[in-house]
């Protein structure tokens, strides 16, 4: 490994820099139908223009969270246990937790404005989805607890399964307990979305802009993280070649 | 009067896509960042996409 030696600047190609215009256009996209095109809502006006960032931040979460459950398990699987398997899984717990972070934000603006409060610890949805925050925060601060890799893989692969056993009490919270969360409005049992279709669209709109930005920011931190392990291998390396090198009075000393 | 356009739904929901893209963009910032920082320490050949 040799420091300076890198012709290319980051963690960008010709393919993520495509991905990356695709994702930016899919969101000026979404702004345009979510300020211009979409209608205000008889009963909540303007405000249900939240949902195009609300409910895309929230299915993003589930979809990440979704990626890190199973890459935990082909990771635990022996038959495709790799250290690629922990290291997506990782990323994607670290963009899930942005996603989650904006669902929570967002729901809190939008329920000051429907509800006139943005917190109620009686609300199933909203405990469960801060809950679901602070498991994967515990599980991103596991993975950066020193261990040797595979130890460090296998303990956040296990945390990294029973953290996502919450999702789909958060999804189920609003028809399981009594919430002030309203109950499905798309995805509802009878298929059939209680939604007018230009802002059924809008919000379709907001998830494959979400789903663009995520694969972009998944691609991008993935390259992060195996450089991050590259260089962690080759510290490791010079250390035990350091301490191979050293007299053995030295050792005695030191130990 | 900044304050009623904010308390207003338009100020709330401007305020909503502000915090999520203005998120989305901190987050990817730190992460190309961090990206350019890891580049420069590694020679071409550990890095699989160049």
């Amino acid at each position: 490994m040799t420091a300076g030696t890198t012709t290319r600047p980051g963690t960008g190609t010709r393919g993520s820099r495509i991905l990356g215009v695709l994702a930016l256009a899919g969101l000026a996209w979404l702004v345009i139908f979510g300020f211009l095109l979409s209608p205000a809502d008889e009963v909540q006006g303007d405000s249900v223009r939240l949902m195009y960032v609300h409910v895309p931040s929230a299915w993003l979460a589930y979809l990440s969270f979704g990626v890190t459950a199973f890459c935990s398990l082909m990771y635990l699987w022996k038959r495709t246990r790799s250290l690629a398997w922990d290291r997506v899984a990782g990323c994607s717990a670290e963009i899930g937790l942005l996603f989650t972070g904006l669902a929570l934000v967002t729901g809190m603006t939008w329920g000051q404005v429907t509800r006139g409060h943005v917190w109620d610890w009686g609300d199933a949805r909203l405990v469960t989805t801060a809950l679901l925050f602070l498991l994967f925060v515990g599980y991103v601060a596991l993975r950066r607890l020193p261990a040797a890799p595979n130890v460090r893989a296998k303990r956040a692969a296990v945390a990294g399964i029973i953290a996502f056993l919450d999702v789909p009490l958060v999804h189920q919270s609003v028809e399981w307990f009594r919430t002030l969360h309203q109950s499905p409005t798309i995805l509802r049992k009878d298929l059939n979305p209680q939604i007018d279709g230009v802002m059924l669209f809008s919000v379709f709109v907001g998830v494959v802009a979400f789903t663009l930005v995520y694969v972009w920011l998944l691609v991008h931190r993935n390259r992060v993280a195996m450089m991050e392990a590259q260089l962690e291998a080759g510290g490791l390396e010079q250390a035990l070649a350091e301490r191979r090198g050293e007299p053995v009075g030295t050792a005695a000393v030191g130990s | 009067m900044i304050a009623a356009v904010i308390s207003g739904y338009v100020g709330t929901v401007v305020l909503g896509y502000s915090l999520v893209l203005g998120g989305m963009a901190l987050f990817a910032l730190r992460v190309l960042r961090r990206g350019r920082v890891l580049a420069r320490q590694l020679p071409d050949e550990d890095k699989p996409w160049t």
